[in-house]
């Protein structure tokens, strides 16, 4: 199967994007990540203001499904969240890199970001899991 | 795809949220083959099922099918089946299909002196489901019978493009709808011809979450080997069969009668999120119960639940706390089922 993968956009290997600006970054979930979902019906969003390290549980992504968890992308506070997703939880899945957009984080120390996986380095690792 | 009861099953063919819209707003295809299918022949067969069911058969007549459950001595369940009356001495009878061996050895195990024969035909037939409220429409010009003549839990033998078919007006969904058995060797054109109505495929995902609107039980969630049917809200299929006995009489009539401490009720969630079976309930602070299916209710818009609960709670109203993931939120019990067309 073919998702969306933007070449722009920097990855983790919990499948969220990050959308690097000058202090901060948007993240989200991958047209991946959403495939595996299907229907989103609700998101447990943190606190604004909430700080949180690099990889910590900030929030649960409730499919018809199932329920999954996302992950502090970089360390720092959560200065934005997607209140559009109240109540349209299914953008995650129709618009996962553009209305479907989760948090927006100050960014606490730039070194982080090398560790992300760049749009190739993403597709590879989605093949190897599609292929397990 | 998901390993259900051994199989390989999709979960979903493209969206269980559209999957299940789809069959209350048209019709859907459900590959429900399997569920475990066992003929019973003889001369005791109704004596035999009578004494094995906690139903009554004689509400039954030839071309007529009945739910009921098997319970065993202490009243909780064995499975819940349906079964068809073909003639005096032939029934046909659908069972879950994680308990296919299980229900075979109790039945066998209680035939003893029965001038009944059981066979597991389980494998060689296949089933399918069509439901929606376009059925009817999308159905009759595939058959060569008037479906139209066809009452709810009333069955008949016809013919699809030349296959041979048991055709019931049965369902799991609360649309109306047929459910087939025929030869597994038919399994491709009959499949075929079904999708070529235009209905669409339907998975499991959206299979359970029909099922789940229109208060259908699920065995090992709503019944199982420690709940009684009168505790999941079966009390009207528990007849009490004067004058014939059947497993688990004694428990079921008196439980029926002075009512159990716990019983099935329906959830919506006040608060927003998803309520998931297992998910413990309170009630100031006490564990008072626990959900047996959760999920978000994709034609209600709401997440709903059916919960096994303290008696006492279980008036209409009653505001309870579902425990989810450390945190409690607030639920309210509301009349069951949340949703059905038929």
């Amino acid at each position: 199967m073919e998702y969306q993968i933007l070449s722009d956009l920097k990855y983790t290997k919990s499948h969220e994007w990050v959308r690097l600006e000058t202090n901060t970054a948007v993240m989200g979930i991958t047209d991946y990540a959403q495939h595996q979902l299907s229907d989103v019906v609700y998101i447990e969003m943190p606190q604004l203001g909430d700080i949180f390290e690099k990889g910590s549980l900030i929030g649960e992504i409730e499919s018809v499904k199932a329920v999954s968890e996302f992950y502090m992308p970089l360390s720092g506070e959560i200065l934005e969240i997607n209140n559009t997703l109240v109540e349209h939880p299914e953008f995650v899945n129709s618009s996962p890199y553009k209305e479907g957009w989760l948090v927006k984080i100050k960014i606490n120390d730039l070194n982080e970001i090398d560790s992300f996986l760049t749009a190739n380095q993403y597709k590879e690792l989605i093949q190897k899991e599609e292929n397990q | 795809m998901i390993d259900f009861a051994g199989w390989m099953m999709p979960l979903q063919y493209e969206s269980i949220v559209k999957e299940h819209e789809t069959v209350r707003k048209n019709a859907g295809v459900f590959d429900i083959s399997h569920m475990g299918e066992f003929l019973l022949e003889g001369g005791d067969v109704f004596d035999f099922l009578q004494y094995l069911m906690v139903n009554d058969l004689n509400l039954l007549e030839v071309g007529k099918s009945q739910y009921s459950v098997m319970c065993y001595e202490n009243g909780t369940v064995v499975d819940d089946v349906i079964y068809y009356m073909e003639n005096d001495t032939k029934f046909r009878m659908i069972v879950n299909a994680g308990n296919i061996d299980k229900d075979f050895q109790w039945v066998n195990k209680h035939v003893k002196d029965y001038n009944v024969k059981i066979s597991n035909i389980s494998k060689e037939n296949c089933r399918l489901a069509f439901q929606g409220p376009n059925s009817d429409k999308l159905f009759n010009p595939l058959v060569d019978i008037d479906i139209s003549e066809l009452n709810r839990f009333y069955f008949t033998f016809c013919n699809l493009n030349n296959v041979p078919l048991l055709l019931a007006r049965t369902g799991y969904t609360g649309e109306s709808g047929f459910e087939m058995s025929f030869g597994v060797q038919f399994a491709e054109i009959v499949w075929n011809a079904l999708l070529k109505t235009g209905a669409s495929p339907i998975g499991l995902g959206a299979r359970d979450s029909l099922r789940l609107e229109a208060c259908y039980t699920l065995y090992g969630h709503e019944t199982s080997d420690s709940i009684t049917p009168i505790e999941a809200n079966l009390g009207w299929i528990v007849k009490k069969k004067e004058g014939t006995d059947f497993i688990g009489k004694k428990i079921l009539l008196d439980q029926k009668e002075k009512g159990t401490s716990r019983i099935l009720v329906g959830l919506n969630l006040l608060d927003r999120g998803i309520i998931r079976e297992n998910y413990k309930i309170f009630k100031n602070g006490e564990n008072v119960g626990y959900i047996t299916s959760g999920g978000y209710s994709p034609t209600l818009k709401k997440t709903i639940g059916l919960a096994l609960v303290k008696t006492e709670l279980s008036p209409i109203g009653t505001e309870l706390e579902i425990e989810i993931r450390g945190k409690m939120l607030k639920a309210k019990v509301v009349p069951i089922p949340f949703f059905r067309n038929v």
